[in-house]
Formats: structure tokens, sequence, C-alpha cells
């Protein structure tokens, strides 16, 4: 494997260096190690390796989205089983220029927003600092306490065709994939455990513990337990997984705009027991749309009002407002000379050599080499991307020149790097692929310096001689290994943790909201599979020569389906009696008909997406394989025999997943908000059931079948025949699944549970007065009490429908109603967050 | 002149806004030709917090939140202000610098970026097609800048035809130029654009100019509006002011509040408000000439 790969290398007359072969055709030092043990284990191996691997990191839940794209919603993330290796030597190097130029990238930083004595000097020039989006006058002047303003820093790296590393891109605003960098090393090391530890590849879990002990440090308000939530733009965003799981592991809140709000100069956290101060906000969201008072006022994922809390150090935010001007590849033209000037030293890591059109000469040599060179804005704005001036046609060269005339200010060329190649697994073989590096910088503002990551994320390109390397594109991501002991081990003692952010529960109100109808889809979609089942199975067994409306038992369980599942008229229609089965299938899998089966689990899984942080490791696994067994349901749904073979598979899974919470989720509010809303819906769907199912006598043997198909649907008909042992009675169905409290799917037992859980709420105090919703619930748990069950038990002799049961039944519906509009209310109210700009549209007119 | 100015803005909302955070850029500078005699806002319901602040250009700004049930907002900001004659009606035009001189000194480092900033783009100064060229018929090769800056709010005056209600915030320059119509925005707007797009620094000013109601008629208590206008740097005499919507160089009528790139960054009053529903705006000012009462 390892022969080919380096034979490969001599002869293919590339470019490009390779990170493990010389232009010999011999194997670095630093790689003979990892070059054995492949060789050793052999391309078969390699290849279980690399399926574990990936395996790991879906059991792990790690996914990203891409944007643009129908089904671009969690994919998995791909995880090259071949890590990016560094040697302690170069790694000395490479650390000690991303040391620099973050500390340089802080200097300038404060200058900018403080006395800009570079500008004034000409040691940047104005035009490339006043042109750019990320420069945000609002934040001039606003200062953190002590000299580092930029607390994380990333760039990318590659290794250029003289040997040494290069600087790509800086990333200062909300610099994103060290969540992912450490699921990486944490399926790595389950993988390779003997590998990582043979080769020595550091550690790289310091990083977090300095992060940590920096916002404690830099928080005003409450150093000891700061509340820290990581603002995130939402679900949809592309690396929300890390978000979540940044959150989690770290014991932030993670927060969506919608979340927070300011008063009183401060911002809060809206949770299901009010408001609750926040004193440090890490952000995820681009700078400009933190606050729409002051920047885009059409941004929905921010905080009106930040920036007047920030002014009034009412609230960290990190990075701070205003990092992103650093992101301007204008500037590394003229960072080696600023590095002398404000460093006296020669800039260690130089970047991509950048020609800024802002300067008439530099203007000149890109219009000159344009074909070779790569032209970008400034300012990545959203669509502004990357172009290759060779890509272009004359009419389009003509057009990008005239665009960069018109402001040269806003344009940069940039060499074409060619950079180094990396082992990767690909096609069940090694592959030479073009790789970048993402490192990881970050404050440590109790010594007052700097850390870098002994590792990071590096992406190798899908394509050969592809420099575009990003997860959009379908980018492999690998572990990065720096290898060897650190040589400059400032203490081996562990330093005391100065804070440990305790973790207090909070419960956002839109998390608890979201839980809420987590538990109300969870039961809606188990119930909605168990009626599914009773039909199909009935509808199989039926008489061909029948027709349904003239089956007492097919046709009610069809109109009970369709009353149930909302999704009138249904099966009230003649048509569809006669021809059920394109609506059944419906019912089963057309995600967009509200109330089916697909719909139901569908929003099961949106509602647990957005609150995946609350969500164990395993609970995600469990999730998964319920989307996957969505995506078949809705691929290979042509007949009910499959729909059926579905059903089952589904059920078990949903069960699943409340099975892991019993054992995993601790007793907090997410708990019982969960159930509330699982309760409430089973109680609601008994009800229906019973009413649907059971509303009208027939002849006794159909009277008899749909007692029995309603105590399958309750998972109570075991419990019927162990208790009484006798035929199917009215009585003794009425009592089992209504009255009786030991069972745990009786109306009554769903009603006390609802009020178990909701009487742990914050702001249920019993000794007070009860609750709107408690009292709901009472007066619906003692109507059923008092419920004389003789008389619910016997039809009407006129009409032989059950009236009084289903009077009693509809009440109970009906307080159901009143207590879940009531929990609305008191818990989720605020998260009704709509707002509008006003702005005094009266133009200046006269 | 001094002049008693009052600028009412009313929020109505259909249904009660809970919370709501506002910017407000009403407060007259005091300058050495504009003395603010007495300022004072009043804002109902009373603000929860309330903060006078400078911003990036200056400009002093109240930020102020209301947070709770309201269903009308009203700010009504106060003030008396004399203003004398400026020091600029003294220049001679033909004895100011070539043009070209005040761009080359504008583009080197000996200017400082307070200055340099307004000779940019912004949103809503954009250079568009043409605009050069128009500018140059104004200012031709060595014209002194305040003979050629004359020329052209003149031109300006004449080529465009005062328009209320063609434009709108959202009207982009292009059609302004295109159709030579619009309101004192579009004009000081258009003429930033001629000033900037050769290279020279200039910036918006807003305030209050009094309307003259027709020969013979009362005057109209809140008949008058906000107005807008620009100011050229021109080394030695600071920043000049010109009017393109009444042809003139600024004397000691225009009561000035807040300069900036454009209208986006002195909005006289803007917020973000949580409230579902519709809502209605009013605005009134009302400038009284003292010295005629």
């Amino acid at each position: 494997m390892i022969e080919s790969y380096l034979i490969d290398k001599m002869f293919n007359n590339e470019p490009f260096l390779d990170e493990m072969a010389t232009d010999q055709g011999k194997i670095h030092p630093h790689w003979e190690s990892l070059a054995r043990y492949y060789e050793q284990i052999g391309s078969e191996r390699m290849g279980q390796f690399h399926e574990e691997v990936g395996r790991q990191l879906r059991e792990n839940g790690v996914t990203y989205n891409v944007y643009g794209d129908p089904n671009g919603m969690n994919r998995p993330w791909i995880l090259d089983p071949v890590p990016m290796v560094f040697n302690s030597e170069e790694w000395e190097g490479i650390e000690k220029g991303l040391l620099q130029r973050t500390e340089l990238l802080n200097l300038i930083l404060s200058d900018l927003y403080g006395d800009q004595t570079l500008i004034k000097e000409g040691h940047i020039p104005f035009e490339l600092i006043y042109n750019h989006g990320g420069f945000l006058r609002q934040a001039h002047n606003i200062k953190l306490e002590g000299e580092q303003q930029l607390i994380q820093y990333s760039s990318d790296l590659a290794r250029g065709p003289n040997g040494k590393m290069w600087v790509l891109h800086d990333r200062t605003d909300a610099p994103s994939g060290s969540g992912y960098t450490f699921e990486n090393r944490a399926a790595m090391t389950r993988v390779f455990p003997d590998l990582i530890r043979e080769n020595h590849a550091r550690k790289i879990t310091s990083y977090y513990q300095t992060f940590k002990n920096t916002l404690s440090n830099l928080t005003t308000n409450n150093k000891e337990n700061p509340r820290v939530v990581l603002l995130s733009p939402g679900p949809t965003n592309e690396t929300f997984f890390e978000h979540a799981y940044i959150s989690s592991f770290m014991g932030f809140t993670l927060a969506f705009g919608e979340d927070l709000t300011v008063s009183d100069g401060y911002v809060w956290l809206k949770t299901i027991k009010g408001l609750e101060k926040v004193d440090v906000i890490i952000r995820r969201v681009d700078d400009v749309f933190c606050d729409p008072l002051e920047y885009k006022n059409d941004s929905h994922l921010g905080v009106v009002g930040l920036m007047e809390a920030v002014r009034q150090r009412k609230v960290l935010v990190i990075n701070p407002l205003g990092c992103r001007v650093l992101e301007n590849p204008g500037l590394m033209a003229f960072l080696p000379e600023i590095s002398k000037h404000l460093l006296g030293e020669d800039l260690i890591l130089p970047s991509v050599a950048t020609w800024w059109c802002g300067q008439p000469t530099e203007m000149k040599y890109v219009f000159e080499h344009i074909g070779s060179l790569v032209i970008r804005n400034i300012y990545r704005g959203t669509q502004k991307k990357s172009i290759f001036g060779g890509d272009l046609s004359k009419a389009e060269l003509q057009a990008l020149k005239r665009e960069i005339r018109r402001s040269p200010f806003m344009y940069v060329g940039q060499e074409m790097v060619d950079f180094s190649t990396t082992p990767s697994w690909i096609n069940n073989k090694l592959e030479a692929r073009n790789a970048v590096f993402r490192s990881y910088v970050v404050a440590d503002s109790e010594n007052k310096n700097y850390k870098v990551m002994p590792g990071g994320l590096s992406r190798s390109s899908p394509e050969k001689g592809a420099f575009l390397v990003s997860n959009q594109t379908g980018g492999i991501s690998k572990d990065t290994w720096v290898l060897g002991k650190a040589k400059d081990t400032v203490s081996l003692v562990t330093k005391p943790i100065k804070s440990q952010l305790l973790v207090r529960s909070v419960l956002p109100s839109r998390t608890g909201e979201r839980l809420f109808w987590l538990g109300r889809y969870l039961e809606r979609a188990a119930y909605s599979v168990r009626l599914m089942r009773m039909t199909l199975l009935s509808y199989n067994e039926a008489d061909e020569d029948i027709h349904i409306h003239e089956n007492p038992v097919l046709s009610t369980l069809l109109q009970t389906l369709t009353v149930m599942t909302g999704t009138l008229p249904g099966f009230t229609l003649k048509k569809n009696l006669k021809n059920p089965e394109s609506e059944l299938l419906a019912l089963v899998h057309d995600v967009y008909k509200s109330g089916s089966l697909a719909y139901s689990i569908q929003s099961f899984l949106t509602n647990a997406y957005s609150v995946r942080d609350r969500l164990s490791l395993d609970t995600w696994r469990i999730l998964d394989s319920i989307s996957e067994e969505l995506a078949r349901m809705r691929k290979s749904n042509t007949t009910l025999t499959q729909a059926y073979q579905s059903l089952d598979n589904m059920v078990i899974k949903l069960m699943a997943f409340y099975g892991l919470n019993i054992d995993n989720m601790t007793r907090e509010p997410t708990w019982h908000l969960l159930n509330i809303g699982r309760f409430i819906e089973s109680a609601a769907n008994n009800c229906l059931i019973l009413k649907g199912m059971l509303n009208k006598s027939f002849d006794s043997e159909s009277n008899k079948e749909l007692m029995e198909d309603t105590l399958r649907c309750n998972e109570s008909l075991v419990t019927y025949r162990y208790r009484y042992r006798s035929n199917l009675e009215m009585h003794g169905v009425l009592s089992l699944l209504i009255l009786h409290e030991d069972n745990p799917r009786s109306l009554i037992f769903q009603l006390l549970e609802i009020d178990n859980h909701l009487k742990t709420l914050p702001n249920q105090d019993e000794k007070e007065l009860f609750s709107t919703e408690r009292k709901k619930l009472l007066e619906a748990i003692t109507k059923i009490r008092l419920c004389d069950i003789d008389t619910i038990s016997v039809a009407n002799q006129l009409s032989n429908e059950f009236d009084a049961m289903t009077s009693l039944l509809n009440q109970i519906i009906g307080l159901l109603h009143e207590t879940s509009d009531s929990i609305y209310e008191k818990y989720f109210s605020h998260t009704d967050t709509r707002y509008s700009m006003i702005q005094s549209s009266a133009i200046p007119e006269i | 002149m001094k002049y008693k100015v009052t600028h009412i803005t009313d929020y109505i909302y259909e249904f009660p806004a809970t919370l709501c955070h506002n910017l407000m850029f009403q407060i007259p500078p005091e300058l050495s030709f504009q003395n603010v005699e007495e300022y004072s806002c009043e804002i109902s319901p009373k603000p929860s917090s309330e903060i006078e602040r400078t911003d990036f250009f200056g400009n002093k700004y109240l930020y102020f939140s209301v947070e709770r049930s309201h269903k009308n907002l009203t700010v009504k900001s106060k003030s008396v202000v004399e203003l004398s004659t400026p020091p600029w009606i003294a220049i001679k035009p033909a004895e100011t610098m070539p043009w070209e001189k005040v761009v080359d000194l504008l583009h080197s480092t000996k200017s400082s970026t307070d200055i340099r900033q307004y000779y940019l783009e912004s949103n809503h100064v954009q250079f568009v097609a043409g605009i050069s060229v128009y500018a140059l018929k104004s200012f031709t090769p060595g014209r002194p800048i305040m003979e050629a800056m004359l020329d052209l709010n003149t031109r300006i005056f004449h080529d465009f035809a005062f328009t209320p209600g063609f434009t709108d915030i959202s009207t982009p320059l292009e059609k302004v130029f295109k159709h030579k119509k619009g309101v004192c925005q579009d004009f000081a707007h258009f003429s930033l654009a001629c000033l900037r797009v050769i290279g020279l620094s200039a910036r918006y000013v807003s305030g209050y100019l009094e309307t003259l109601p027709p020969p013979g008629k009362p005057k109209l208590i809140g008949a008058d509006a906000s107005h807008a206008w620009i100011a050229v740097y021109i080394p030695g005499h600071d920043w000049v002011e010109f009017d393109a919507t009444n042809n003139l160089l600024v004397n000691d009528k225009h009561i000035r509040v807040a300069v900036g790139r454009d209208f986006a960054d002195v909005t006289p009053l803007k917020g973000i408000v949580y409230s579902g529903s519709e809502q209605e705006m009013r605005v009134s000012v009302d400038v009284r000439n003292m010295e005629e009462e």
C-alpha cells in the first residue's frame, strides 16, 4: 500500500510536495511509524477501520448542514482515518508563528477601534479598513478589560511549494470547527488507541479549559459562576451540530436570538422560570446579525439592544463585535511591515502572496497576472466567492477588471499556492490529496498570553488538485496530530481551575416548548402506528365481497383513524371508504399531509434536533435511526404490506427513544415538560380512540372485535385477559381504559401523570392556590372518579350509541385543551417574539 | 436668527407592544455659529432606560427603551436655537484652492480619518454610472473648489424637480438620477455622490428649516418637516454647507442636528418594537422664528 503511494509520488510529476513522501520516494521520519502500521494492517483492515471511524461519528450524531440543498440537513460528518501529522520541531515553529500572528492581530484590532495610529501613520491604508464591512463604527472605543481583545483566533494553513506553512485565511469573527476537532479525536482514539499512544499525539483538551478560565477572568459580572450562553443561528446553520456539542460539554446554555432579551441594560435568558441574567455570550452568529437595532435591522438571529448592553459592560460578548475587520485578505499584504513596526520582529508565518488593488502598482500587477491569480473581495459576504482568473473568459475578465477599477480597494489578487498533498483513504487505497489545516488559538487571560491547540481540523479535497477545500463542497475532514511532547511545558502541575462554570440548570422557554412538542409528537406517532396496524390487519383480513361500509369493524377503524389523526374528511367520505388504499398510504408516508404518521415523525425529529444539546448521545443514535427509518418508509411505501412492516420497525424505535430517556434524563423541567406533552397527547388520543371505536353497539361479533382492537391500540389486551379472564365486555374494557389507576394506559393514570409532572415545575406552589392548569386537571380527574361505570358502559337503547361515555370523553378532551392552553400561556408565552423595525420613515422632505 | 423647534413623532400600534428599543438623533449640537439655548425631550410612556451617547461621527444621540405594554409611543423634542452667520459666508469663492489639490490632500495621511471617511461610498450614496460625468461639468480642471461647488449646487437645483412622494427611503440613487426628481434627502444624496466620486469629502447634514407660507396665508402649525443638506470639506475653512434643494450657500436659517455619511447614520428616530401588529406613524415639525413674534 505504501509502496505504490511512494512510486506514484515519484513519477507523477505533480508540482505539490507531499506530507508523507519525499520527492525521491522516501518516507519522512515522522510518518514512518504510521506508514509501517498501514503496511502491516493492509487495505482490508484499513477499510474496516475506516468504516469503524464513520460508525463512531454516526453514533455520536456528528453531522453538518449543507446550504441550499433540500437533503442537506444533518449530513454525516466524514472523517479520513489517516490523520494530518506534524513533528514536534516543525510544530514549534508553527506554534510560535501562530502566537505571533495572534498577538499582532490583537494589537491591530485594539488600534483600529482606538487611536488608529496605524492608519494615521500610514501602516495600514485607510481605505482597507473603512471600506471593510467588518469595521463596525458602533464598536469604536469599546474595550474588554486588559490588553486582549481578540479572544478566539483561527487560521487556515497549508504547506507551500517551499516547504513552509502559509496562512491562507484568518478567521476572527466566530471561528468554527473546534467542536468537530474534538469529535474527530474522540473517534480516532476509539479506533486507533495504540497508534495515538505510540506516536505521542498531543492531547487537545486544554484548549477549552483555557477558554473557560479566560471567560471567568474577563466577565465583569458574577465572576464566580457566570451564566454563559452560546448564541447559535439555529438548527439550519452549517455547524449547528457543534453549537449543541460545545454547549453540552462546556456547560453553556444553547440559545437562539429569540431566547434572549435586553432589559435594564442586561441580557436575559427567557426560561420557564422567568428571566435569568446572562453574563457571557459566546457567539456563533455573524457580527452584523447580532443586533438589529444597530446593525442589519432585518436580522432575526440576534438580540435587540445587545450593543447597548455591551457598552454598559453588563454582558461579555466573545469574540467581541468588530473582530471581523481582521478577516481581511488585504491586510495580509501589510502584515510583514506592521510586524516589524509593532513587534520589532519578522513575521514568522508567511501569508499567501497578496496584492491589494487599492495601490496603483499592485493593481497593475494584478491586471497583468490576472490569469494566474485568485481574486478575492476583502470582505467575505454571502455571495462573494474567490474568483480564479484563469477560469474566466475574455468577456468575464473585462467585466472583472471594470469592477476592480470601480472599487479597487475592495479587491486583492492572491497567488495560487500549490499546497501539499497528504495521504488520504479514498476508494479503499491511499491517495494523495491537497490538504488545509485549521488551527485554533485562544486567549489565556490569566497568563496574559495566547495558547495554541496542539492539533486542529484538517480538511482534504475530494478531488485531486482541487484547491477549494470546504465542507460545503464536500471536503473530507482529518484529525491532526502533533507528535512528541511539548518542549516548553511551563509547568507540569495542572493549574487549579479558577472556576468550574458550575452549570445551573436553566431551561429556555423555547427549549421547553420544543420538549413539550417532542413529547406530544412522540405519542401522536406511537398512537398512529398502533391504530394503523390494527386497521391494516383488519383490511387484509376483510372479506373482499363485502363493501367496507357494510363492514362495521373496518369502517369504524378507518373513521377513527381519520378522527384521531385530524385528517378530516378522510374516511368519512364514501369514496375513500370504498377505495381506502391511497388515503391509507398517504396517512402513513406523506410527509406533507398534516396529521399523517410521516408528518408527526418529521415534526418529532425537527423538535428533537433543535433540543439536541439536551439529549444524550445514545438518544441521538436512536434519532438517527428513526430518521433513516422515515426515509426508508417514504421511499419504499408503495404497497400496504411494505407499510405494515415499516410501522413495526417504527414503533419499536419510538419506544426505544422514550425508554432511553427514562434511563438518561435527569428529573428536571426538561423531563417533566417532555412528559407533560406526552401524557396530554396520550390522554387525548385515548379519548379519541375510545370515542371512535366504541361509539356504537353492533352485532356481538363486531363488538367483540372492536373492543379487542381498542385494547390492542392501548397495549392492554393482555392485561385485560389476565385481569378478567373472561369474555370481552364493555364494562371491563372501560374500567380498564378509563378508571383503573394502576393501568398506565388508563385515562385516569394519564391525567394523574400530567398533574404529577406539572406540580414539579416552577411557579406551581402547592401551598398557594392551585394554578388554572391544575384546576382544569383536577376537574377532569374528578369527573372520571365520579363517573358511574354502569351508566357509561351501556348504549342508548334507541340509537345504540354510547352517549354517556361520549359525553364524558368530550368533556375530558375540552378540559385537556384548556390545560394545555394554560400551560402554554404560563411557560411558553414569551416565545412569541415577533418584532419589526420602526423608523421615522418620514424622510426629510423640504 | 432665533428659532423654536418642536419635533413630534407618534407611533400608534394596533395591538399593544410589549417592549421597544430606540435610537434618537434629534439633539442639536452647540457650534460657534449655533447656540442651543434650550433643548428638552419628552417621551411617553416614560422610558425604562434612557442614555445619552455620542456616536462615531460625533453626534449626540439618545438610546431609550420602553419595557412595558404600550399602544402609543410619543417622542417630543423641543429646542430653542440661535443662529449666527457662519464663517464660510466670508469666503471668496475664486480664492479657494483648486479642487484637485483638495483631492490630493484628502487622499494622504495628512488628512485625518474623520475627514477622509466622507469620500467613500456609503449605503445610500453609491457611485452610479454617469455621476462623475455630471460632476465634472462643474469641476473643470483647476477650478477653485468653492466656485465649482456653487456651480454644481445651482445645476442640481435647476436640473432636478422637487417632487414630494416620488421617492422614499429605499429609492436607489440611480432612479433619482434618471428621473431627476425627489425631495431634499435625494438632492443631498445626489450632491454627495457627485462630490465623493471625484474624491472630495462631503457629508450629510440633517436638521430643520423654516418653511414660509405662500404670501398672505397664515403659517400652519406642524407643517414644517425635517430637512437635509450637505457639507463639503474645504481645507482652511473646515466644513462648508450647501443646500441644493434651495440653491443656497447655507446661512443663518438652517438648524443643524446631526451629520453622517448619509441618511441611515442619522435617522431621527428608529427602533425595534416587539409587536405583531401594524403600526401607524405621524411626524410633525414646527419651526417658529422667534424674532418675528
